[in-house]
């Protein structure tokens, strides 16, 4: 599914302390235009609530989830 | 400035002002004292870096809108007024704190700057110029709270993978069950982080020691508590007690994160079961046996730095050292220790916000601290103080390693027979 989404950005969050992956993501997705696509790598297991989680308070949408061995990659459209 | 903002700023003003913080203001006799105990005037030696220097804001607000002689003779003394100017001063004070309250242990008259410090962060928040970083973790963190339900499965699946790191490093024939969820009845809730290390290393423990444990579906860290919101606070700790009581657990064990634990151990009133550090039940398993370590094991030199939560505010300060002097052979103490150990300069949400320059400069206590050590591994138990010390690190270029105490502890576990 993943394969056809072109991110416009890509981010390697793998190992960084808490907060920094949802930080990181934060201020990347504030630089971008609507409609533009961050993919962010992480190896946080916390991710899968806490990127949703920070997805539907900020109003922003996580379109795919990709996970190969113990990095997962998040695709999240900036919506506003 | 709008009047119906110094209005709303006027009543955090006034509801804060509670027996100590009327003490805090009253009694400092600008003695200077705590000039020298704190790091960040250690690093940056301004007054507005000093405990009483940026105590001083706060207390001329307080000064003006909670009494009466501020309000009668608004130009008499050194009284402040609230403005844009004023709130930016209160911003300088309150982001370069990290509320380690070495200042306080050093005050004479045992004077919390730190707790000063949160009534400047509260009048920010309601200002709408907090850290928007701090505030979007502590939204997320609410949002999580409310819609767990749509998260859990997704976080289930992905903690089962990790229960085959727990099953290699204890050569275990299954990993099915080793990071137990939602398990009623369980003597404890651990409650984690969202790295791996932070659930993997306890997770480990645990099944060495064969605890009846559970994973909570959050996250220790309290990001209303870092940003100064007090009703984010307390729906971010209700999270995990409510979830504790619906699991009827004993004892809610806390990830290595000193506020994290400071603030379900000592601010959340009491409590229907036990709080501990995993830093403190790692200790017990060890003392009781049920964890062995593989003695004198690293030879390398060794020092601990206490998170000051744990530490300072904690009282939690042999169980590490205890821990670590079983499994090295050359620990070295910091100087100073325990109560005066110097902070990182990572707490208090700081590590959080864009300022590493600031947290470089701000270190150097620290940094000063370790060097006259010469150890190569500093140990500690909290995450924030982890970062902070790779920060340091980088940006001294010392030739150190720093590690978790439950990193050091899974590195050097002697593990039994399966059978
Ligand atoms: S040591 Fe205490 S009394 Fe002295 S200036 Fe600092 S806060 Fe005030
Ligand atoms: S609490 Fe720590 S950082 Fe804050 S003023 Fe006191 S010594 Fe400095």
């Amino acid at each position: 599914m993943s394969d056809a989404i072109k991110p416009d950005i890509t981010m390697d969050l793998k190992g960084m302390a808490c907060p920094m992956p949802v930080v990181k993501v934060s201020q990347q997705i504030k630089k971008m235009q609507i409609g533009q696509v961050l993919a962010a790598e992480t190896t946080d297991p916390g991710a899968y609530a806490d990127f949703p989680a920070w997805a539907k308070s900020t109003g922003n949408e996580i379109i795919s989830t990709d996970k190969k061995e113990n990095v997962t990659t998040f695709y999240i459209k900036k919506i506003k | 400035m709008e009047k119906e903002k110094i209005q709303e700023l006027k009543s955090i003003l006034k509801s804060r002002l509670n027996r100590p913080l009327r003490y805090y203001t009253d009694t400092c006799t600008r003695c200077g004292i705590c000039y020298d105990s704190c790091h960040a005037f250690y690093g940056i030696p301004k007054k507005e870096y000093s405990p009483v220097g940026r105590a001083e804001v706060v207390r001329k607000l307080l000064k003006k809108y909670t009494r009466p002689s501020g309000f009668l003779f608004p130009y008499w003394g050194d009284a402040m007024k609230l403005g844009d100017a004023v709130l930016d001063q209160v911003f300088e004070a309150a982001w370069s704190c990290t509320g380690c309250r070495r200042c306080m242990v050093n005050c004479p008259f045992g004077i919390d700057t730190g707790q000063i410090m949160g009534v400047a962060k509260h009048l920010l928040i309601e200002n709408g110029t907090a850290p928007e970083e701090l505030i979007m973790l502590a939204d997320a963190a609410v949002e999580k709270g409310k819609s767990i339900d749509q998260f859990k499965e997704g976080y289930k699946q992905v903690i089962h993978d990790l229960e085959k790191e727990v099953q290699k490093k204890l050569n275990l024939p299954s990993p099915d069950g080793l990071i137990p969820m939602e398990k009623q009845g369980a003597d404890i809730l651990y409650v984690g982080l969202a790295g791996a290390h932070s659930i993997v290393n306890p997770a480990i423990i645990f099944n060495a020691a064969k605890a009846n444990w559970t994973l909570s579906f959050f996250e220790a860290v309290n990001f209303g508590f870092f940003a100064g919101d007090p009703d984010k606070t307390n729906f971010i700790a209700q999270r995990i007690i409510k979830e504790a009581m619906a699991l009827n657990v004993k004892e809610v064990v806390i990830v290595e994160c000193g506020t994290a634990f400071r603030i379900l151990r000592a601010l959340m009133g009491k409590l229907p079961f036990r709080v501990s550090s995993i830093v403190e039940v790692i200790h017990r398993y060890v003392e009781e046996g049920k964890v062995k370590l593989n003695k004198n094991s690293v030879s390398e030199p060794v020092t601990y730095h206490d998170p000051c939560q744990l530490g300072r505010n904690g009282g939690v300060f042999e169980e590490p050292r205890a821990v670590i002097r079983k499994i090295v052979s050359d620990y070295r103490e910091m100087s100073p220790t325990r109560e005066q150990n110097w902070c990182c300069g990572g707490g208090g949400g700081l590590v959080a916000l864009d300022n590493e320059d600031f947290r470089i400069k701000t270190g150097k206590a620290k940094k000063d601290q370790i060097v006259a050590t010469g150890a190569k591994i500093v140990v500690t138990a909290c995450e924030n103080c982890v970062s902070q010390l790779k920060t340091i690190k980088g940006g001294y270029g010392l030739d150190i390693e720093v590690k978790y105490l439950s990193e050091l502890v899974c590195e050097n576990l002697a593990i039994q027979s399966s059978e």
